[in-house]
């Protein structure tokens, strides 16, 4: 019904000049234009002072445009701390637990929403619940684990550490859609003769692809971006990751403003970069629900 | 996408654990020449690689590989906070560097050594004169007792370098209305009053961090001796918070803000939007530590500026700057000595003089760069006088905030200089408590 009523209208009036003069259209814009630069003005402030020379920052502040364009904030930024190595480091990591992550999830989602294992609900809360603990709370036993395993500062803690978190939530979120998995799919690849596990990789997994991308996608970027897990297991500078690497510049009275905001613009553009790669699986894998 | 952290983490390595192997047992012998054949030092420190003090390490490293052929030294800059969050975890483990810096202090250093993560250096302090080189200020961030309290027992780490609270001027400013450099605490107000009668605010202060507390705990030891000192930081005598020290560095600080000399709104301000204010100009005064000067000399173009030590006060904040130590774990002690042995050379300490850091053991006439000598002149004063009195938010853990929320409420009006007092003495009497005294 609201379908085709909004459809409706805008067939009848594509070309009304009277809608385009329509000056509440203007005041929407306005406003849009004013939140989007609300929404990037940090990351404008952050690119300002990214290009700025130190003693321009001391003389004019955080807010004055510089004179002149200084490079030199990011390209001793990266040197100091072996950039490229960073980025390879957290890009490996992000991966292998994105893919790792969502392989796991499909698995347990497969067990908990299709196959209606007992007690299903009770496994259910128990990820929900590990999803609400802190990691804080975690440290100390991960550590004393990863000593026993010889995995303290190493990247593969991180790997396997992120992947069981990670998974945590994907396997809660991809249950619930599973749940609604149509039946009749299922049935019919049963009569064709197809058994578990030919059921979930030809029929479940190609099914929900989408909503598979969204998962990979996030799970991507948040292994990027933690910082708390990984400063507490990589301790050799060969492993860290880019959050970590972007922490060497916070000193014990000081800071150093414009190398910071140079550390944090080559800190963001990957994820940046990443999401705008990924942009239209989100949007496909969020709107996918809504077709069925 | 806001979400909360996971738990399954632990069930996977115990996992994991079960297929590993069992630990690996070790045990630590502690003699002088241990690790003396080691062919490389781990060294980590989280200084900048243009501050003074990285500058003057990385040339003591330079020195070191010199000396000892065949040794490769594996440095690692790394970040503070890593350090701060995580010291007790790494020097736990087998990742464990051969030397380190790290913050001096009960909370940091202190507790460590008392875990007995530190190695004791006191016979080597005394064997190659480090001890001497440094005065007794500086040398009570250095020793620690068996509870990880500054101030006796043994020697755990080893300063290069100093920090203490000065007073930066804006030469420019001070001349536009005709004052001169003070010398007494009056003069000093005078200076200020000069500066409200022409509608400028004398004093930047960062009141949401570190600076507002020095100040007002700078006016208290302007009324206190050494022995005060003593009692506040070591807790040799019960400190009445409602003497004459702290009762007058409240009452004056109350009296700054209501004069005008500290701005309302600083309450709020950070530590680094403060030097950035007062290298913009915005203010003529800023009081604050050494640890700003290499960066105001290469970062203000557009003024003359200068320092001087706090008008009258024999004793000043400050303390010896972050340690050298030996984790326990260290694989080769004998080098690491060696390591600290070179940075107390006169060329390193020169060389960190003439890079805008404070150097414990310099020779002033080997700092030749004319600012800097500024700097170093104003510390050799202190030192000469032994009044480096530490800083106010030492004596107890989480003491910063305490002060911090004190001094905020007296910027602001919400408190009065009694109830404020009344309210930071509570978590110092309960720490005492706590320790026992």
């Amino acid at each position: 019904m609201t379908m085709t009523a909004n459809r409706a209208p805008a067939r009848t009036e594509p070309a009304s000049p009277i809608k385009r003069t329509n000056p509440i259209r203007f005041v929407i814009l306005a406003a849009l234009l004013a939140l989007l630069l609300i929404v990037i003005a940090p990351l404008l402030i952050i690119a300002i002072n990214a290009v700025k020379s130190p003693a321009d920052y001391a003389g004019g502040g955080p807010l004055s445009l510089p004179p002149h364009l200084y490079w030199d904030g990011i390209v001793d930024f990266w040197n100091r701390v072996n950039f490229g190595q960073k980025l390879w480091n957290s890009f490996i990591t992000s991966l292998v637990v994105a893919v790792l992550g969502v392989a796991l999830s499909i698995l347990n989602a497969y067990a908990l929403g299709i196959g209606k294992v007992k007690g299903r609900i009770w496994f259910l809360v128990f990820f929900l619940v590990a999803n609400l603990l802190p990691q804080e709370v975690l440290v100390y036993p991960l550590y004393f684990l990863s000593k026993e395993v010889h995995l303290y500062d190493s990247l593969i803690a991180i790997v396997i550490i992120f992947t069981v978190i990670q998974a945590a939530f994907g396997t809660y979120l991809l249950t619930s859609v599973y749940q609604e998995f149509p039946a009749e799919l299922l049935d019919a690849a049963d009569v064709d003769g197809a058994g578990k596990w030919r059921t979930l990789w030809s029929v479940v997994v190609p099914v929900s692809r989408p909503t598979l991308g969204v998962l990979f996608t996030f799970f991507f970027i948040w292994t990027w971006n933690e910082f708390f897990l990984p400063l507490v297991f990589l301790v050799s500078n060969d492993n860290q990751t880019v959050p970590v690497a972007l922490g060497v510049l916070q000193g014990d009275r000081l800071m150093d403003a414009t190398m910071t905001s140079a550390s944090g613009l080559i800190g963001i553009l990957p994820a940046m970069i990443f999401f705008l790669v990924f942009q239209r699986t989100l949007t496909r894998g969020i709107t996918a629900g809504a077709i069925k | 996408m806001i979400r909360s952290r996971t738990g399954l983490v632990a069930g996977a390595l115990l996992m994991a654990a079960s297929l590993a192997l069992t630990a690996c047992g070790g045990g630590s012998g502690g003699d002088e020449t241990e690790g003396a054949d080691a062919k490389t030092l781990t060294l980590w420190h989280y200084e900048g690689p243009t501050s003074a003090m990285g500058i003057a390490w990385n040339k003591a490293i330079e020195e070191f590989k010199a000396a000892h052929p065949g040794v490769e030294v594996k440095f690692e800059e790394k970040g503070f906070e890593q350090i701060q969050q995580n010291a007790q975890m790494i020097l736990n483990s087998d990742s464990a560097p051969d030397i380190m810096e790290y913050n001096k202090g009960n909370a940091t250093a202190g507790l460590l050594s008392k875990q007995g993560l530190l190695t004791d250096l006191t016979d080597e302090a005394s064997k190659r004169g480090w001890d001497k080189a440094l005065n007794s200020s500086l040398q009570t961030t250095t020793k620690y007792d068996d509870d990880g309290i500054m101030g006796s027992g043994k020697t755990y780490g080893i300063p290069n370098y100093a920090e203490y609270v000065e007073v930066y001027y804006n030469k420019d400013l001070f001349k536009k209305y005709n004052l001169q450099v003070p010398t007494t605490l009056d003069e000093f107000t005078a200076v200020m009053d000069k500066f409200v009668q022409n509608k400028v605010t004398p004093l930047a202060v960062g009141g949401a961090e570190y600076p507002a507390q020095q100040i007002l705990y700078s006016l208290a030891l302007s009324q206190a001796d050494r022995a005060w000192v003593d009692d506040y930081q070591l807790y040799k005598n019960k400190v009445d918070f409602k003497g004459p020290q702290l009762k007058y560095g409240a009452d004056t600080f109350k009296q700054w803000v209501d004069k005008g000399y500290i701005n309302k709104n600083s309450a709020g301000i950070k530590a680094e939007d403060m030097g950035v204010s007062f290298t913009q100009g915005k203010f003529p005064i800023m009081i604050s530590g050494s640890w700003w000067y290499g960066r105001f000399s290469g970062e203000i173009k557009n003024f003359e500026w200068g320092t001087f030590l706090f008008p009258g006060n024999k004793l000043h904040p400050g303390s010896s700057g972050n340690l050298w130590v030996v984790p326990e774990k260290s694989k080769a002690k004998a080098l690491a000595y060696d390591f600290i042995d070179i940075t107390m050379k006169p060329e390193i300490q020169a060389l960190l003089g003439n890079n805008g850091g404070v150097p414990v053991a310099a020779d002033a006439s080997a700092i030749t760069d004319a600012k800097n000598k500024e700097l170093i002149e104003n510390f050799n004063k202190i030192s000469s006088e032994d009044g480096l009195a530490f800083y106010p938010d030492w004596p107890a853990p989480g003491y910063y905030d305490v002060l911090v929320a004190g001094t905020q409420g007296l910027i602001n009006g919400s408190k009065t200089p009694d109830q404020m007092l009344d309210e930071i003495a509570k978590p110092y009497d309960e720490n005492l408590a706590d320790l026992g005294k």
